[in-house]
């Protein structure tokens, strides 16, 4: 018995492959019945994301096998032989373990040590385990990697910090504002990145959103997309009174947002907090309009300097996760051992009648 | 009426002392807000909505319990002693407290003030409060020695 994966990911495969590879859900019942009748795999889960394809398996032969998946992977692909032998990799246990713990805990993501692979993984294990797929190898695999990467999470500071200037900007807001359902939105400028931003925003629930643009056509083009509301330039002073998030992404030569002007915002909003990004270069706001009492002023600088320390602090906790999931992954190794002669045992028994 | 007079001046204590705690939160989030940095506090503190906010109602109530304690006390020194003020240090410095809290009260309400003005008003004004709770006793003679309020508390049941 042995435990394999199988699979590409985003360094060792071009998207242009990994969308090929890709398993819709409605594919998977039809994947684990070939799996198992056609190639002879007890147990079997798929893993399919933006970044990544694997198939993680229980067979009984490992080199036949694995050479049997990776050409299913690649005839159901439609990909030549040579380019999925280039960008694909196996392995079994041990090395098969460590890396699905790795994975679960965003070791091996594009984005270093993000949370959503962990619901991707979930996700992949409950819908194998609804289709029968998984036995008991897999389940307690699975479990235990699952925990491992709360494990993780927890312990180290793999998680910690912001990925992109997106979710960082969101989190301050949060750590001002608290709640964000209620805060209304003023986005300045309808550049690409202060567009990313209030996607960011909106996943979280906001709750009046309002674009201002010098050309109002593209102002109309991004309320229309994210159900927000254009207004005019020539609104600025009250709009900015009303708004508690304004995010200022302009490519105006010069700041237009002054201290003065923000002063008198802030009377006419009672000095209700007020959460300024700015995402121009050269800057759309003054730099002291940040010293201004209750105005929370970030710019793009102080963004990418918070960022960049999110970076670092995930980059020194790799070494500590690695050695608790090599712990975990040797604990499961010791379970695995004992009881596989068992689960052959019975997976005889229960092939025999 | 001289243990309700005790208990409410106790309790309004203990919200101020909630109100210097949440300012003190607020200061160092909002320090850190100010000056981009993100330590290891920065994500275990609540919002500053939420400091504010929680200030704001234990100054509330704080102010609330003050005045029904001050209150208290000055009908029980009147019914004890037929007099409403006997001119003791604490009685001073216990209205000084109730102005403090009352300008601070409306002050917040008002939206005049607000976020770390607030917070760190809050946070002297408890050094104000522990200044006439515990340092009037003993730096200055009054007739609010503790071991009254021992007596009070802790024989009101036998008494009764």
């Amino acid at each position: 018995m042995h435990i394999v994966v199988i699979g590409v990911n985003h360094q060792s495969a071009p998207i242009e492959l990994r969308e090929r590879l890709a398993f819709h859900p409605d594919d998977l019942p039809e994947a684990f019945a070939r799996l198992r009748t056609d190639y002879g795999v007890q147990e079997s889960l798929i893993l399919s994301t933006c970044n990544r394809v694997e198939i993680y398996a229980s067979v009984p032969d490992l080199s036949r096998t694995s050479d049997d998946l990776r050409s299913y992977l690649g005839r159901r692909g439609n990909v030549e032989k040579e380019a999925l032998n280039t960008s694909i990799y196996r392995y079994a246990e041990p090395d098969s373990i460590a890396h699905l713990f790795s994975v679960a805990s965003g070791l091996d993501s594009m984005v270093l040590g993000e949370g959503e692979i962990l619901g991707q993984v979930k996700h992949a294990y409950e819908r194998a385990k609804t289709h029968g797929a998984t036995g008991k190898v897999l389940n307690v695999l699975f479990q235990k990697a699952i925990n491992t990467a709360k494990a993780v999470r927890t312990q180290t500071a793999i998680g910690c910090g912001h990925a992109s200037v997106g979710t960082l900007a969101v989190d301050l807001a949060e750590k001002i504002f608290g709640d964000l359902a209620n805060q209304r939105v003023l986005l300045i400028g309808a550049g690409k990145i202060g567009e990313l931003t209030l996607k960011h925003l909106l996943v979280r629930g906001m709750g009046e959103v309002k674009v201002m643009n010098r050309s109002p056509s593209r102002a109309q083009d991004l309320a229309l997309a994210y159900g927000a509301l254009p207004v005019s330039f020539l609104e600025l002073d009250t709009q900015i009174a009303e708004a508690d998030i304004v995010i200022a992404s302009t490519s105006a030569a010069q700041a237009f947002l002054s201290a003065s002007r923000v002063e008198q915002a802030m009377r006419l909003r009672r000095h209700r907090p007020l959460c300024l990004v700015d995402l121009g270069v050269p800057r759309n706001i003054e730099n002291a309009v940040g010293a201004l009492e209750n105005v929370y002023l970030f710019n793009i600088d102080d963004l990418q300097g918070l960022l960049a320390y999110s970076v670092k602090t995930r980059q020194d906790a790799v070494a500590e996760s690695r050695a608790i999931i090599n712990q975990k992954a040797e604990r499961f190794l010791a379970w695995w051992r004992s009881e596989a002669p068992c689960l052959n045992l019975s997976s005889a028994h229960a092939a025999a009648p | 009426m001289v243990l309700l007079h005790i208990v409410c001046m106790l309790l309004s204590y203990v919200a101020f002392l909630a109100a210097f705690v949440s300012g003190v939160l607020f200061l160092i989030q909002e320090y850190q807000l100010k000056h981009k940095r993100m330590g290891q506090l920065f994500h275990q503190l609540p919002s500053l909505d939420g400091l504010d906010r929680f200030n704001f109602l234990a100054i509330s109530s704080g102010f609330a319990l003050l005045s029904v304690g001050t209150l208290l006390g000055f009908i029980g020194t009147q019914l004890r002693i037929g007099e409403w003020w006997i001119g003791d240090s604490k009685e001073i410095l216990t209205l000084g407290l109730w102005v403090w809290y009352l300008i601070l009260w409306m002050v917040r309400l008002r939206s005049t003030l607000r976020g770390r003005r607030v917070a760190l008003l809050s946070v002297l004004g408890f050094g104000f409060v522990l200044f006439t709770a515990v340092g009037a006793s003993f730096l200055l003679s009054s007739v609010h020695p503790y071991e009254a309020v021992r007596q009070e508390v802790f024989a009101q049941p036998v008494q009764s």
